[in-house]
């Protein structure tokens, strides 16, 4: 099965991270795949409004900014769906009565864009240092009208799919998934086949944002030490 | 490098050598193992375990000297701004010589160097501006003049710990006055705003290079 841009079924696009490049934010990330590329910026532990303040836990606040336009339904829902998960990953207790600010800016969206906007989120949380139960790594999955299964959809083909199902995975815990999204008509095997490619891919993910992350650690104990 | 140990968050640490552990910032123990919280450089003496990252927001810690900003003023206190999610608390009676009557009076946009004294993530953290067992003030209290400008925690811990050449290299060439706050604020001052000026800029461009980076980059400066 060829694909428009001659990639394998589960040959993903490909990865490109750039991590601290906002100068007034506490950490961020860039995170492209293909043409696909997202900016997240973390604020935090700061201070929290008092409407928002939790007695013994840090409040998370996600703001998710499409690449054209104002953020529309769909946005919201995409920002509800990384709070949920975020909060679940976030150790709050540590920082109780503050805010944990994730503010994400699509920069170019070519499809699995929530996929990108988990994986810079994870990204600008390490690099904020922000505490962490675990890194988040996520991958999408198409099926295409014929049946066949592909990973890393852009736009064009997401469009034409059957269905499209994301999944994220916390590293070292690979069996359950943190999140989980799957829009469309599938059977039962269709998604147990994505599921299985969306893990086996997130792992791939997960190991290209360690080493990136490891870079940036290397480099500056080097100078310091 | 090596022999360096990079973690990042979810790691597991293998710390069971030691029948004692003592964890430190970076690390939690979580359903009967130990793993890391943030990405960074794990340390270890056998029995404290510890791991150094560089972040840019500050967490209060007690004994840490820090450099502030007042923004208010109570009837009992200052709120100093340290860069922490909450405004510190300074006591007008934490000043050397403080009595009940003769009290320092700052005026908002003060720049303080002060310790943490009181940090716990539950209550605003408490900051002073004297040793309260000798009642010296010991370097800390008012900065007046000079300039203040924020740097990455990592930056500041290396220049306080002395291990930034930079300030060697500056040193060499003009004589000027420091103040290092581990919260990523330093405040310098020199002879006259050009001078001043310059030591920020070489210590804000210090970050990653070495001594003789360092050296060279002050010698462009001040060649200017």
């Amino acid at each position: 099965m060829a694909r428009a841009d001659r990639r394998e079924g589960d040959q993903i696009r490909a990865l490109h991270c750039v991590l601290g490049q906002l100068g007034r934010a506490d950490g961020s990330a860039q995170f492209s795949a293909g043409d696909t590329s997202v900016l997240c910026g973390v604020l935090g532990p700061v201070d929290v409004r008092v409407y928002d303040e939790k007695l013994d836990r840090a409040h998370v606040e996600v703001r998710f900014r499409p690449d054209i336009g104002l953020p529309a339904t769909k946005d919201k829902w995409v920002e509800a769906a990384l709070r949920s998960t975020f909060e679940r990953v976030i150790l709050g207790h540590l920082h109780p009565r503050t805010l944990v600010q994730i503010n994400v800016q699509v920069r170019q969206g070519d499809g699995s864009v929530d996929a990108a906007a988990i994986n810079a989120t994870t990204l600008a949380l390490v690099d904020a240092s922000v505490p962490l139960r675990t890194m988040v790594a996520a991958a999408s999955c198409a099926v295409l009208p014929g049946g066949a299964v592909v990973v890393d959809p852009t736009q064009e083909e997401a469009d034409g799919a059957r269905s499209v199902h994301t999944f994220a995975f916390g590293a070292g815990c690979s069996s359950e998934p943190v999140y989980s999204d799957s829009r469309g008509d599938f059977a039962a095997a269709e998604y147990d086949a994505c599921y299985d490619l969306c893990a086996a891919t997130a792992e791939r993910v997960a190991a290209f944002m360690r080493a990136a992350i490891e870079g940036k650690v290397t480099k500056e104990a080097r100078v310091g030490a | 490098m090596a022999g360096v140990k990079v973690v990042v968050p979810g790691d597991a640490i293998d710390a069971a050598a030691a029948t004692v552990v003592r964890l430190g910032p970076g690390l939690v123990q979580a359903g009967g193992r130990t793993q890391a919280t943030a990405a960074g450089v794990l340390h270890s003496d056998g029995e404290q375990w510890w791991v150094v990252t560089n972040r840019r927001r500050y967490v209060a810690a007690e004994g840490e000297p820090v450099v502030g900003v007042v923004v208010a003023r109570h009837g009992e206190g200052y709120r100093v701004d340290i860069g922490a999610a909450h405004d510190a608390l300074l006591p007008l009676l934490a000043f050397e010589g403080a009595t009940k009557r003769n009290k320092p009076s700052l005026a908002l946009g003060t720049v303080v160097y002060a310790r943490v004294v009181v940090a716990n993530s539950f209550m605003d953290p408490e900051i002073e501006c004297y040793n309260s067992n000798t009642g010296k003030s010991e370097g800390y209290g008012e900065l007046a003049g000079g300039f203040m400008f924020k740097c990455s925690l990592g930056l500041a811990r290396r220049l306080i710990a002395s291990r930034a050449p930079v300030l060697a290299a500056l040193g060499a060439e003009l004589p000027f006055e420091i103040a290092i706050g581990v919260n990523g604020r330093v405040w310098v001052c020199a002879d006259g705003p050009e001078k001043t000026v310059l030591v920020a800029n070489a210590i804000r461009n210090s970050e990653y290079l070495d001594a003789a980076q360092c050296k060279q980059m002050v010698r462009e400066l001040l060649d200017r």
